[in-house]
């Protein structure tokens, strides 16, 4: 008799469970590109053990999205209020579609990256477009509905592209309270699956330990939950929006503390590390150059054809010509002649002017030559540290009244300026004697 | 309008719902800043859809978070089971003052919002910033209070109709003053 659960191996979870019809998904020639795409981009040119897929990690978001999904719906973890503002959680026959969505859009939410995981989808990709529409686009074309067609419940491609995309995304698409916190079990800021399944996996492949956490016991003590009360509106009839969110247990808040330092620490160590992010923007130059006007295509067919393989290859191949241009850029990265970090954002600067890397990059490029000078600047996305948790005495209250650790927990932010290798020690020398002068306060410009 | 002039005037706006006795957490500033981007006539620059507690914009929830990188806000909890509010610091005062002629454009407006807004809850902004964007989202055809309430509490089955059809009403109120206004 034919299997109809099928395992996978994997070194985080242990096995993946999936059915015969979710094979389906990942058998298809979208999902098998994913064997190709690096999670981390170049970092294991920094990190050499990085070299982990997208296709493992979908893998895991889907994994993990249902266990996720299994406990917040647990009669035992609902109440009767959300029972009456989340109609959806006593209905059998819509739980078990919206179980299969959760799990199939989880598989899907990574189909549009660019190869090399690209975060510089802005210059490479043409105006309006970026991975998440490019997922939208292959969710919705003609291979993929032939599978969404196939399942059993069939799959409608907006629930899909909902949950797999999320609101920020897809702005055309109105959402339900349930398709919402659907949507924030796979992308939320707080405890979205696809963050707990990179900090763990991300961290396991480089070599580093700041990644791990309980997210087991995370995950067991998530529930759907009112917001917190708020100072101003204790009035009457005025008090909290009714409006229904994920939180967590206070059992489980030591675990939710301990992903959210995770994030901290492998942002600041691992993804924001300066020569991971130098091969990044090296890497946009060259595809720049390389690639037919400069873009990657958006028809889904174009899209499919580049992977890493394609760019690494061409890499290699160019690298090895004796010119400028194109070879140069490759290069850079095939024989490692990347560009060094000569200034970084630090707080006396930020004080005076907050664009002070932008001045930086100005003057350097004023100096030196465009050519010779490149700029990379971040500041961590989302919301502060603050969720609803479920009290013993059944109170919700802000996760920030709870805990310290929350608190102090400091922004992501991060700025360089780079130069080419050569250029180093002379750069050094000059923004040690012009850096007052370059960076002044900041104001409102005469125009 | 750039990124620091946005801060600015951010900081106005947050510095005046204070004032106003607001206790400021984020979505009484999502809401406040949605009335100012439909109300003011110049646009400041975030896109809003609507998702937690009514319109909301994603590119405000990180401005906030990037001003608070660089400084200018601190986010603080004051009491135990409230949500946190946003300050700004003598930095991001400092920092406002610095853009005069931003603020001499949008000083009005921001003082008009914060006046209507800063003594209200986050349940009561949820179903005003609503009402409003019901009232956009089909301005031309000019529907009366009662299809408009019914479409709130089509998108935000928590909010009943007695409360949406009130919230409709104080909306057009606020409307029709911020129209004599200008």
């Amino acid at each position: 008799m034919a299997k109809n659960i099928h395992e996978i191996r994997d070194p985080i979870h242990v096995f993946i469970r999936m059915s015969t019809e979710e094979r389906k998904i990942v058998d298809s020639a979208p999902f098998q590109r994913l064997r190709h795409i690096h999670q981390l981009a170049l970092t294991y040119l920094t990190y050499p053990g990085a070299t982990h897929k997208r296709f493992e990690h979908s893998l895991g978001v889907m994994e993990l999205a249902s266990r996720v999904f299994d406990v917040v719906t647990h009669p035992d973890a609902v109440t009767d209020e959300i029972r009456e503002l989340v109609p959806e959680i006593t209905n059998p026959d819509k739980l078990k579609y919206w179980r299969c969505v959760i799990r199939v859009a989880a598989l899907c939410h990574d189909l549009g990256h660019l190869p090399f995981s690209h975060a510089a989808e802005s210059a490479l990709l043409p105006p309006g477009w970026d991975h998440e529409r490019l997922t939208v686009e292959i969710i919705k074309s003609p291979e993929m509905q032939g599978v969404w067609d196939s399942l059993t419940p069939p799959l409608r491609p907006d629930d899909i592209i909902k949950l797999a995309v999320g609101p920020k995304k897809v702005k055309d698409l109105r959402f339900s309270d349930w398709e919402a916190i659907l949507a924030e079990i796979i992308v939320g800021d707080a405890f979205g699956v696809d963050r707990i399944d990179y900090l763990l996996r991300d961290s396991y492949h480089a070599g580093v330990a700041y990644g791990r956490f309980d997210h087991y016991r995370l995950i067991d003590t998530l529930r759907i939950l009112h917001p917190p009360a708020n100072a101003k509106d204790g009035k009457k009839g005025d008090q909290v929006s009714r409006e229904p969110v994920l939180g967590v247990e206070e059992g489980g808040l030591h675990s939710a503390e301990a992903l959210l330092l995770a994030r901290y620490f492998m942002y600041s160590q691992v993804y924001f590390h300066p020569v991971r992010r130098i091969y990044d923007i090296h890497l946009k130059d060259f595809l720049e150059a390389w690639l037919p006007g400069g873009k990657f295509p958006i028809d889904v067919p174009g899209h499919l054809s580049y992977t890493d393989n394609e760019v690494t290859a061409a890499l290699r191949q160019v690298a090895v010509a004796a010119s400028d241009g194109p070879p140069e850029l490759a290069r850079r990265i095939i024989c490692r002649e990347h560009f060094k970090a000569v200034y970084q954002r630090n707080p006396e600067d930020v004080e005076l002017n907050p664009d002070a890397v932008n001045c930086i990059y100005g003057a350097a490029v004023a100096q030196f030559g465009s050519e010779n000078v490149r700029m990379d600047s971040y500041t961590q996305r989302g919301g502060g540290p603050d969720f609803p948790v479920l009290t013993p005495d059944r109170r919700v209250v802000s996760s920030l009244s709870l805990s310290q650790t929350l608190k102090s927990l400091p922004v992501v932010a991060v700025d360089y300026v780079f130069v080419r290798p050569s250029l180093r020690d002379g750069a050094a020398k000059w923004l040690e004697q012009n850096r007052s002068s370059i960076i002044s306060e900041a104001k409102e410009s005469e125009s | 309008m750039n990124r620091m002039q946005r801060a600015a005037v951010l900081l106005a706006l947050i510095n005046k719902l204070r004032e106003g006795g607001s206790w400021c957490g984020e979505t009484h500033i999502q809401k406040a800043v949605y009335f100012l981007e439909k109300l003011s006539g110049t646009s400041i620059g975030y896109d809003f859809i609507l998702y937690k507690h009514g319109p909301f914009s994603f590119e405000l929830r990180d401005e906030l978070t990037a001003m608070r990188a660089d400084g200018l806000l601190d986010l603080k909890v004051q009491a135990a089971s409230y949500g946190p509010c946003f300050i700004p610091t003598e930095l991001g005062l400092k920092f406002m003052k610095r853009f005069p002629r931003t603020m001499g454009v949008h000083m009005r407006t921001v003082e008009f919002v914060t006046s209507h807004l800063s003594s209200h809850g986050v349940a009561s902004l949820e179903r005003l910033a609503t009402a409003l964007y019901v009232t956009e989202e089909d301005k031309e055809a000019g529907k009366g209070v009662d299809s408009r309430a019914e479409r709130i509490h089509e998108l935000k089955p928590h909010i009943d109709l007695p409360q949406a059809k009130q919230a409709v009403k104080t909306v057009d109120q606020i409307i029709k003053q911020a129209g004599a206004r200008s």
